[in-house]
């Protein structure tokens, strides 16, 4: 396992190596860390101190077989993950992020794109281990050609951990006929005076809404393409302008 | 000067004719204003002549000047100078406003439009129309007034430039500034030499965009096709007139329905 004392804002890439890795981020530090060519790694784990906020953008390109991510948040920590999934082939990504202490926060994003016969399973979990802790999911994901997606995962707030907050929202758009897209946000709740939602959208693009935008001249893919960018493009605000501008050529070359 | 020509249409939607042999024209200069009783294919027709697919063309033909028009995509038609402002636009998450008037803009015009050009294009757009800038930047219509969405459909009017416009009930939902906003604008755009042909059931707006015609809608057919003057007589005394004067009886909306009511005499009629 490689272990990382992260100081200030880092750029990490982990072309060519398998290696675990392990982050570890002080109390008192806001800062940015951004992770590239982390396909072939199979466990990444964060150790975020008290008193921090922590931007985490993770930009997935290839094909990834099993990633665990997982991070343990410490008092009046936040955690900011945006999570830009444009791996082809396969993705299998379970994410587990354990609110410890009290005053922890973790807010994920995930935009997810599937196309041709990609496979893709991501769960994202979020454990309420301590009361006033706070969680937010936003998984967006658009399905074509053969393609198969599937958003899970469990907002569970524990025993005791009242006061606590928890959001779970899926949303996946089916382009095609052969698509297979399944969202199930599940929440555990073993408390009292907390507050929790979950919701979960799967279907293709609304008629009208292609309707409204071909009667301004755009031509159906052009439509599409819109709405698609419209989907998935939120989640480039999590990275720096040349990272966004390489997302969205990645979905307009895909379309 | 371009002339829509609307021939014998007839139109389905869900297996029910609403449309039954419609006969209009509509040319550049001229404003036209479409009556006629709720539920008689105003709104039909509008969405038919824009190609939304809900809506099945059985027989007749649509002509823009010499060009049939009836086959071609929404999106064809909107290349070749038609404009739909929707009763109800859609609220589209995620599809930044500026971005998709841009995208139109590109659609509709030959030349691509530079950033810069857009951006001053859009600011004076949105000044005409008294809406805040900040519109702009929002998603498409999402948590949008009724009185912003209907401005942003003016706002799409003024940068695409159509030939002929048609406007959906563009009044609904406005402040009485707001009307006479989107007024200043409808007539300012005539003077371009625009056709417009305006769905309203409220005078006030055509008392300020003067229409030059009026055409009146009663049983999926044209029954009138007059001068202004139906206007102000339609709205005083309402479509009775036409019963009486033409013989042409008014059928009523949802004629067809409720056969069956819900309650008791449902439950006779699920066990019949």
């Amino acid at each position: 396992m490689k272990k990382i004392q992260v100081l200030s804002d880092l750029i990490y890439s982990a072309a060519n190596s398998s290696e675990d890795l392990f982050f570890e981020v002080a109390s008192n530090k806001v800062l940015y860390i951004y992770l590239k060519d982390i396909e072939e790694v199979s466990s990444i784990h964060f150790e975020v101190g008290d008193n921090s906020n922590i931007q985490i953008s993770v930009f997935a390109r290839k094909s990834i077989e099993n990633e665990n991510l997982t991070a343990n948040v410490g008092e009046n920590s936040r955690i900011a993950v945006y999570y830009a999934d444009f791996a082809i082939e396969k993705n299998i990504l379970n994410a587990s992020i354990n609110l410890n202490k009290n005053n922890a926060d973790c807010e994920w994003h995930l935009a997810s794109l599937a196309s041709s016969n990609d496979d893709k399973e991501i769960a994202v979990s979020i454990y309420h281990n301590h009361p006033n802790t706070h969680g937010r999911i936003d998984n967006y994901g658009v399905c074509e050609d053969n393609s198969k997606l599937l958003f899970s995962g469990v907002s569970h707030i524990k025993n005791g951990s009242h006061q606590s907050t928890s959001h779970q929202n899926a949303k996946i758009v089916v382009f095609d006929d052969g698509c297979k897209a399944i969202a199930r946000p599940i929440l555990k709740i073993d408390e009292n005076d907390i507050e929790a939602s979950h919701a979960a959208v799967v279907g293709k693009i609304n008629d009208d809404h292609i309707f409204y935008l071909t009667s301004r001249g755009l031509t159906v893919e052009e439509s599409k393409l819109l709405i698609t960018l419209g989907y998935l493009k939120p989640i480039a605000k999590g990275f720096n302008e040349e990272t966004a501008n390489e997302i969205y050529q990645l979905i307009e070359g895909r379309l | 000067m371009t002339t829509l020509k609307i021939k014998d249409l007839h139109v389905e939607v869900d297996g029910k004719e609403i449309l039954k042999g419609v006969n209009a024209q509509i040319s550049e200069g001229e404003t036209v204003a479409l009556l006629g009783p709720n539920g008689h294919g105003k709104s039909t027709l509008l969405n038919v002549i824009m190609g939304h697919p809900r809506y099945i063309i059985t027989k007749g033909s649509l002509y823009l000047d010499d060009v049939d028009i009836t086959e071609m995509t929404t999106d064809e038609r909107a290349r070749a100078g038609l404009f739909l402002a929707l009763q109800n636009p859609a609220e589209v998450p995620g599809v930044i406003n500026s971005d998709f008037l841009r995208a139109a803009v590109n659609a509709t015009s030959e030349e691509k439009i530079s950033t810069y050009k857009f951006y001053k294009v859009l600011d004076n757009a949105t000044k005409e129309l008294k809406m805040p800038f900040d519109l702009a930047t929002r998603s498409l219509n999402e948590g949008f007034s009724g009185g912003e969405k209907k401005r942003n459909e003016i706002l799409q009017l003024l940068l695409l430039k159509p030939k002929i416009a048609m406007l959906d009930e563009i009044d609904s939902g406005l402040d009485v500034d707001a009307i006479n906003v989107v007024a200043d604008s409808i007539n300012k755009q005539k003077k371009e030499g625009r056709g417009f042909l305006v769905i309203s059931h409220y005078a006030r707006l055509f008392d300020l965009i003067k229409p030059t015609r009026a055409i009146v809608m009663i049983n999926g057919r044209i029954a009138l096709d007059g001068g202004p003057e139906l206007i102000k007589r339609i709205d005083q005394t309402g479509y009775e007139f036409i019963k009486t004067e033409y013989g042409i009886e008014i059928e009523k909306e949802d004629a067809n329905m409720n056969t069956v009511s819900i309650g008791s005499c449902a439950v006779k009629e699920t066990i019949k």
